[in-house]
């Protein structure tokens, strides 16, 4: 239990009985909840924490065998919540984090009250069906290769030479201000999961009611995805945001809180009705 | 102030919260290929391919928010032409009069681009060569256990082998032919130290008839309780073989005429009173005590003498050749 919650440098904040959890996306930690996550603390317990491979969560704990699906990360969320003890709770989820919780919820429904979707995406590549996702196969390539060249140590980091030493320190340098301070083969593998997962199929089996923050100009996913997930989604309320962007919980924190609070106290009359 | 901005030796853009530019420098305007109006109040995004926009959404503008700036970001920005040019940005951001505005430098890096690529090729090159090599030497540790399971199978095969040569398949005991080499070693010390040995050559009597009586498998088992009788009557040192058909001899080192003699004795006896399974059998026994005169050949020639006058003298009985008349 304790380690899990090292593992995954598990936070726990705030007054209130019941637990909203803080799942970041893709290239970020939860330091990415820092104008949103405090809003909550008078009335839940807060939890956030860093998926393993990112942040400040354990490396030595990375597998490429566990974390080359999104199961990985799906077993890393349920295993929070049960280090925790957490009863349901409000899952948030950035991007495909809120296909993580989906996932999750669906292996594990007795876990969560509800999920708040920001900016999801059940697939992010176009295909010939007419799905448009917003990417195609190079731009994800074409984005693996410009974020390698972005990694601290791109050239100095020889894998096979690492594997070799486990001994190898990790990088100790505070790299706080930097996006480069997690491994890049493990954030590359992360970009892979991410890029090339495709829940689709999977919408259907998801019973857990569902808030969907769409931005309205969000570049990384389109405004038609959202409404994609809308329609597939049982239990889900679809909310175009004035926010345009990707990360509205950073661009537009105020408009971010007030709808997920305005989802919450609809879904507890509902809930209590 | 702002002439010598417009021309600074960079690329020069001043953006708000959302992404819209509100300045560009001529520098950046050359760089792209575009007139002030193609950029003017339009957004950054829009000299992006989708892979630069993801990477700007996901790195840029968190990061401008969390801490203020972003240092040596590595994007591509499109040209008027569609081109791909390479820059490095570094943002800030400050507040404005009125709202958040990030100051944004671009460097281009067209050719220290390259260089990095080609630096990031030959890292390729490297772990693949290092995994190649792993590869390699796995295999080659693979094969050099396989190298030595089989030379240990070999080298168990060849002690099994040499003991089969020395041995008497019927009898379990060793042949002939390493009795020889037995017995030249102690001719070879003899010659040294003069320790004293002696051999004897037994015949089972009337083995002839215990085959035509018996057959030839109750003759086998004869010979196989002989050899276990002599194996179990002697010592260590001793060495005991089959000499050919039912003739047996044993090598007694340190044993002089008479202790041989006793020796003989002794054995006789144990055979004509042991609890055979099929008939009673005794047998006849010549023995010789090599002396510095003898050979090889010469001391065998005499314990065969031994045993034939223990023959002819009534069987079941012991003949030392020192004691025949001829020899002296």
């Amino acid at each position: 239990m304790e380690n899990i919650l090292v593992r995954n440098n598990v936070k726990v904040f705030g007054q209130g009985e019941k637990t909203i959890v803080f799942g970041h996306g893709f290239g970020c930690d939860q330091n990415m909840w820092r104008f949103v996550a405090p809003q909550f603390e008078k009335e839940y317990r807060v939890v956030l924490f860093d998926y393993v491979g990112s942040g400040k969560s354990d490396l030595t704990a990375y597998s490429y065998e566990r974390y080359g699906t999104i199961e990985g990360y799906v077993k890393d969320l349920l295993e929070v919540m049960e280090a925790l003890n957490a009863g349901k709770v409000i899952f948030v989820g950035h991007s495909i984090s809120s296909m993580i919780g989906m996932m999750a919820s669906i292996q594990r429904p007795e876990y969560f009250e509800c999920l708040i979707m920001v900016g999801p995406s059940p697939r992010y590549l176009n295909d010939e069906s007419g799905y448009y996702g917003g990417f195609e196969r190079e731009d994800v390539e074409e984005l693996l290769d410009m974020m390698e060249m972005n990694f601290v140590g791109w050239a100095s980091y020889l894998a096979p030479l690492a594997l070799n030493n486990p001994d190898r320190p990790l990088l100790t340098k505070e790299l706080e201000t930097s996006f480069c301070s997690t491994d890049p083969a493990v954030t590359r593998k992360f970009a892979e999961v991410t890029f090339f997962s495709d829940h689709r199929e999977d919408l259907a089996k998801a019973e857990t009611p569902s808030l969907i923050l769409q931005c309205s100009e969000d570049s990384i996913v389109p405004v038609g995805v959202g409404k994609y997930l809308e329609s597939h989604l049982k239990n889900s309320t679809f909310r175009l945001m004035e926010a345009k962007g990707h990360y509205p919980h950073l661009s537009h924190p105020e408009e971010t809180v007030r709808l997920i609070k305005e989802y919450l106290s609809s879904f507890k009359e509902d809930y209590v009705d | 102030m702002d002439e010598r901005l417009d021309r600074a030796p960079c690329g020069y853009m001043t953006i708000n919260s959302q992404g819209i530019i509100s300045y560009v420098n001529q520098t950046f305007l050359d760089m792209g290929g575009y007139s002030r109006d193609d950029l003017m109040n339009h957004h950054i995004e829009s000299i992006m391919s989708m892979a630069n926009k993801f990477l700007f959404h996901t790195y840029f503008y968190p990061f401008i928010q969390l801490y203020g700036h972003v240092d040596e970001m590595y994007l591509t920005l499109k040209s008027s032409k569609g081109e791909s040019i390479p820059v490095l940005l570094n943002g800030k951001s400050y507040e404005g009069n009125e709202a958040e505005k990030i100051e944004c430098v671009f460097v281009k890096m067209t050719r220290r681009i390259d260089y990095e690529k080609e630096i990031r090729n030959a890292k390729r090159e490297i772990e693949e060569a290092y995994r190649i090599k792993d590869e390699a030497l796995e295999k080659l540790e693979a094969l050099h256990r396989d190298v030595e399971r089989k030379q240990e199978e070999l080298m168990r095969l060849n002690a099994k082998l040499e003991s089969l040569a020395v041995t008497d398949t019927l009898t379990g005991l060793k042949n002939r032919r390493y009795f020889i080499e037995k017995l030249d070693s102690h001719i070879d010390h003899f010659f040294l130290s003069k320790t004293p040995f002696s051999l004897l050559i037994m015949d089972i009597d009337h083995f002839k008839k215990v085959n035509d009586t018996y057959g030839h498998l109750t003759g086998d088992q004869v010979l196989r309780e002989f050899a276990r009788i002599l194996e179990a009557n002697s010592k260590e040192s001793d060495t005991v073989a089959r000499y050919g058909g039912e003739e047996f001899i044993i090598l007694l080192p340190e044993m002089n005429e008479m202790q041989s003699k006793q020796a003989a004795e002794r054995l006789r006896k144990i055979v004509e009173e042991a609890p055979w399974s099929s008939c009673p059998v005794t047998i006849s026994v010549g023995a010789a005590t090599f002396t510095e005169h003898d050979t090889n050949i010469s001391i065998l020639a005499k314990a065969d003498e031994a045993l034939y006058t223990s023959k002819s003298n009534g069987r079941n009985r012991v003949t030392h050749s020192a004691d025949l008349d001829g020899s002296s």
